[in-house]
C-alpha cells in the first residue's frame, strides 16, 4: 500500500472519529472527501471486496429506501453489511462508509456491501469500486437543473452497465429503466400487480417516449405515477401479458401481489409479507429488495418477509406536529420531481376529512444559480384532490406563490377556495395555520422550512 | 382531444353544409369571403399539440392549457388535437397553431422522420405566417445539425445528426446541463413584451446570418442561445423558436394572447372579446422579476 493511501485512510478514519464525537448525524461526506484529496483513488485501494457481494442502488426515486431495505434484510438474517444508509451517495460518501469499516491497512471485512449511488456519479464510483450488481429503481423526471432530462441519466446508467457488464435488477413497470435489460448480461425484473389504489390519467396528460421507437407509451393503469402496465402500439414494447409481441415481454420475476392496504399485507411469489409502510410505491421497493436478497445472498422470500416486520425508515414519509390544536402533517416531496409531488397529492386526496392544504413550492436552492421552477406541477393530476374535501388552499413563498396557485387552478381547483400569500416568513405560515379554522392541515414546504416551523412550534412559536 | 383523422372528417361533414347555406344566403362568391363567413359563425382555433408523449418534458402541457384558457377568454373556440408520432396524414395547414414542446435529443431522429412526411407543407405553413411555437432543446432539431456529446471520445465530440434545416442554426450538446431563469424582451406580432421563464439547456445553439430570420428575444437575464450573444431564439414570420420552456404561456399569457390574435387574424376571425384577464399573472411576474433582479 502506498504512503498516499495509508495517509488518506488514516486521515479519513480520524475524521470519522472526530465527526462521531462532535455531531453523529453530520459530515457523511467529509471524511471521505478529505481522504480522497490525499488519495484520489482511495476506494480502489481498499482491499477485501468481492464484486459479487457488492450491490449498487441507483435511480430517481426510492434508492435510499431500497438501500435501507436491502441492508436491513441482510443484517436481520445475520450478515454483516457495509452501507451508506445516511444517503451520502456520491463518491466521497461511499469512501466515508468504507473508511468506517476498514482497518488502517485498508482491509475491509463484510459479507455484503450495499451502496446507494447517485445516478450521475455511478460511473466514477464503479471505476474504483468493483461491483457486479446494480438495482435501478426507476428513471424519471427529476432535478432538471442537474439532470436535464431522463435520457441524460439513462445514458449514464447504460454506459456503466455496458462498460462493466453489470447484472441488473430492473423495475418491470417503468418503461424506460426496464429497457436497460438490452445492455446487461443478466436481468432480474421486479414489479407489482395492479392494486386497489391504481389509477388512470386521461390523454391531456403526457406519458413518455417509448425507449425502443420513441412513439407514445400508453399506460393501461398506473400503480404509482409513472409505474404500471404499459405498452407501445407502434413497436409492441410492453410489460402487459395481454398485449405481447414475441421477444418484447417484460415479465417481473419478483412481483408484489395481493396488496391489501387495510390489512397491510401483500405477497411475493406466494409468501405473505406485512407492509411496514403502506404507500403504494413501497410495493416496488419491497419487491426490489427481495429480488436482490434472494438472487445475491440466497435468502428465501420467507426470510425477507420476516425481516421486513422490524424495518424502520430513517425518516418517516409523513411527520406530524401539533400546534394550538392544529394537526400539521408535513410530507416530504422533492421539488423538480412530478412523481413525488403526485404522491403527495394522492396522499392528501386519500384523506376524505375536511382539511386545509398549504403549498409552499419554492425556488430551487440546490446548486448555483438558484432558480424558479414550478413547471413539474403541471404534470400532476389534481382531480382526486379536488374531490377530497379540501376547504381552503393557501399558497405561500415570496417568489412563486402565484405560479403555484395558478397551476392548481389550471388543474381544476376552484379559485374561490384559494388564498395566495406571497411570504417566505415561517411565522406568517403559523399564523395561517392558527387562523384557518380547521384542525386537519397538510403542509408542503421545503424540508428546511418545515424544520424551522417545527422548532418554532416546539418553542411555542 | 380529437383524433386527427376524425377531426378532419367531422369538419368536412359539418362545415361544407353550413358554408353552402351561407353562400346562398349572403351571395358570397369568393374563397376569402367564404373563409370569413365560416370564421364569423364559428370562431374556432385549431391547436395541434405535436407529439405530446415524445416532446414531453417540463410540464409543457401547460402551454396548451394556456392557449385554451385565453382563447376562451377572447371569445374564441379552441380545439386541441393531439398529434402522436406515426399517426400519419398530418397536414399542418389544417391547423392554426402548432406547438412543439421540449424533448430529448435521443428522440429527435424519430420525430424528424415523421416531420419529413410533411416538411413541404410545414414550410408553407411558416411561410404563410401561421403561428408556431417551439420550446427548449427541440429548437435544435429545426436547425442544420446537432453535434452530440460523447463521454467516451477523447474530445467529447460524438455523432452529428442532420436537422430539418428550417432555421439557420447549429447546435452542440452540452456535457453538463445548464438550468436557470431566463428573462427576455421579445418582439412578436408587432408587440414588444417581457417574458420570464425557465431555461434547461441541453445544447448550445449558434445562429448564422440569415436576413429572413430575426432574434426572438434579447436576453435581460440568463443564458439564451449560448450565453454570449445576448440573444434568445429566433423568429421567422410568426414561428417562434425559444429556449424558454415549461408552461411559458401560463406565466406570460400576453404571448399566448398575441399568438391567438395572430392566428385569428390570419383566419379572418374578429376577436369577440378583446379583454384578457392577466391580473394573477402580472402579480406573479412582479415577484419573479424581483427574484431575477436580485440575482443580477
Amino acid at each position: 500500500m502506498s504512503f498516499k493511501t495509508t495517509a488518506g485512510i488514516t486521515v479519513g478514519k480520524l475524521g470519522n472519529l472526530a465527526i462521531s464525537l462532535i455531531a453523529k448525524n453530520r459530515g457523511t461526506n467529509w471524511a471521505g472527501e478529505t481522504a480522497m484529496r490525499i488519495d484520489p483513488e482511495l476506494i480502489a485501494h481498499i482491499k477485501g471486496i468481492d464484486a459479487d457481494k457488492v450491490i449498487f442502488i441507483t435511480g430517481t426515486d426510492g434508492k435510499s429506501t431500497v438501500t435501507n431495505l436491502v441492508a436491513h434484510i441482510l443484517r436481520y438474517n445475520g450478515f454483516s453489511v457495509v452501507s451508506n444508509l445516511e444517503g451520502a451517495n456520491l463518491t466521497t460518501g461511499v469512501a466515508t462508509s468504507l473508511l468506517k469499516a476498514s482497518s488502517l491497512g485498508g482491509n475491509v471485512k463484510a459479507d455484503y456491501f450495499v451502496f446507494e449511488t447517485d445516478e450521475r456519479y455511478l460511473y466514477q464510483i464503479r471505476e474504483q469500486l468493483p461491483c457486479n450488481n446494480l438495482i435501478v429503481t426507476n428513471i424519471l423526471k427529476d432535478q432538471m437543473q442537474r439532470n436535464g432530462d431522463p435520457d441524460y441519466i439513462y445514458r449514464k446508467i447504460r454506459r456503466v452497465i455496458e462498460k462493466f457488464g453489470m447484472n441488473v435488477f430492473l423495475n418491470g413497470d417503468e418503461p424506460r429503466s426496464c429497457s436497460l435489460a438490452d445492455y446487461a448480461p443478466k436481468t432480474v425484473f421486479y414489479g407489482a400487480e395492479k392494486h386497489s389504489q391504481a389509477f388512470r390519467k386521461d390523454d391531456t396528460f403526457v406519458t413518455l417516449p417509448c425507449p425502443k421507437c420513441q412513439c407514445s407509451i400508453k399506460f393501461d393503469y398506473y400503480n404509482n405515477d409513472s409505474l404500471g402496465s404499459f405498452h407501445c402500439d407502434k413497436c409492441g414494447y410492453t410489460n402487459n401479458n395481454g398485449n405481447l409481441k414475441e421477444g418484447r415481454r417484460r415479465q417481473a420475476d419478483y412481483r408484489s401481489t395481493n396488496a391489501d392496504f387495510a390489512a397491510r399485507t401483500f405477497r411475493i411469489n406466494g409468501t405473505e409479507y406485512t407492509m411496514p409502510y403502506d404507500p403504494p410505491h413501497m410495493l416496488y421497493n419491497y419487491a426490489a429488495a427481495t429480488a436482490a436478497c434472494k438472487e445475491i445472498a440466497g435468502l428465501t422470500e420467507a426470510q425477507c418477509a420476516e425481516a421486513l416486520k422490524s424495518f424502520k425508515l430513517l425518516a418517516g414519509r409523513i411527520e406530524s406536529v401539533t400546534y394550538k390544536g392544529r394537526h400539521i402533517k408535513f410530507m416530504r416531496f422533492k421539488q423538480e420531481n412530478p412523481e413525488t409531488f403526485q404522491n403527495f397529492i394522492n396522499t392528501i386526496a386519500a384523506d376524505k376529512e375536511d382539511k386545509v392544504v398549504i403549498i409552499g413550492l419554492d425556488t430551487v436552492n440546490d446548486i448555483d444559480p438558484f432558480y424558479m421552477n414550478t413547471f413539474y406541477a403541471f404534470d400532476c393530476d389534481y382531480s382526486q384532490l379536488i374531490r377530497s374535501n379540501v376547504k381552503r388552499f393557501y399558497f405561500v413563498t415570496d417568489t412563486v406563490a402565484y405560479d403555484a396557485a395558478n397551476c392548481f387552478m389550471y388543474g381544476g381547483v376552484d379559485p374561490s377556495r384559494v388564498d395566495i400569500i406571497p411570504t417566505g416568513d415561517e411565522e406568517e405560515i403559523l399564523d395561517i395555520i392558527e387562523d384557518c379554522g380547521y384542525t386537519n392541515i397538510y403542509l408542503a414546504v421545503t424540508l428546511h422550512k418545515f424544520e424551522i416551523i417545527q422548532e418554532m412550534v416546539r418553542k411555542g412559536k | 382531444m380529437e383524433d386527427n383523422n376524425k377531426k378532419n372528417k367531422n369538419r368536412k361533414d359539418t362545415q361544407l353544409l353550413t358554408v353552402e347555406d351561407i353562400i346562398r344566403e349572403e351571395g358570397a362568391r369568393d374563397e376569402k369571403n367564404k373563409t370569413r363567413i365560416i370564421s364569423m359563425l364559428k370562431p374556432e382555433i385549431d391547436i395541434a399539440w405535436m407529439y405530446p408523449d415524445t416532446l414531453y418534458l417540463h410540464g409543457d402541457r401547460g402551454n396548451v392549457m394556456a392557449l385554451v384558457r385565453y382563447a376562451q377568454n377572447l371569445g374564441l373556440v379552441p380545439k386541441v388535437h393531439r398529434i402522436d408520432l406515426g399517426s400519419g396524414d398530418f397536414n399542418p395547414l389544417d391547423y392554426d397553431i402548432l406547438f412543439y414542446g421540449p424533448g430529448e435529443i435521443s428522440s429527435f431522429e424519430a420525430v424528424m422522420k415523421d416531420i419529413g412526411t410533411y416538411t413541404r407543407s410545414l414550410a408553407e405553413y411558416v411561410a404563410y405566417g401561421k403561428v408556431m411555437l417551439v420550446t427548449g432543446t427541440t429548437m435544435a432539431m429545426f436547425g442544420e445539425r446537432i453535434r452530440r456529446f460523447d463521454p467516451d471520445s477523447a474530445n467529447g465530440l460524438g455523432e452529428t445528426i442532420d436537422g430539418l434545416c428550417m432555421i439557420p442554426a447549429i447546435s452542440e450538446e452540452r456535457e453538463y446541463v445548464y438550468g436557470n431563469d431566463l428573462d427576455i424582451r421579445a418582439e412578436y406580432g408587432g408587440y414588444s413584451m417581457e417574458l420570464i421563464g425557465t431555461q434547461i439547456q441541453m445544447a448550445d445553439v449558434e445562429f448564422y446570418e440569415n436576413t429572413n430570420y430575426s432574434r426572438f428575444g434579447s436576453v435581460i437575464y440568463g443564458r439564451g442561445n449560448n450565453g454570449q450573444d445576448g440573444i434568445d431564439g429566433v423568429v421567422y414570420n410568426n414561428a417562434i423558436f425559444t429556449n424558454l420552456l415549461g408552461p411559458v404561456l401560463v406565466a406570460n399569457p400576453w404571448l399566448a394572447v398575441t399568438m391567438l390574435k395572430t392566428a385569428a387574424d390570419l383566419k379572418g376571425i374578429e376577436i369577440p372579446n378583446d379583454n384578457p384577464d392577466y391580473e394573477l399573472e402580472v402579480k406573479s411576474f412582479r415577484l419573479k422579476k424581483q427574484f431575477v433582479e436580485d440575482k443580477m
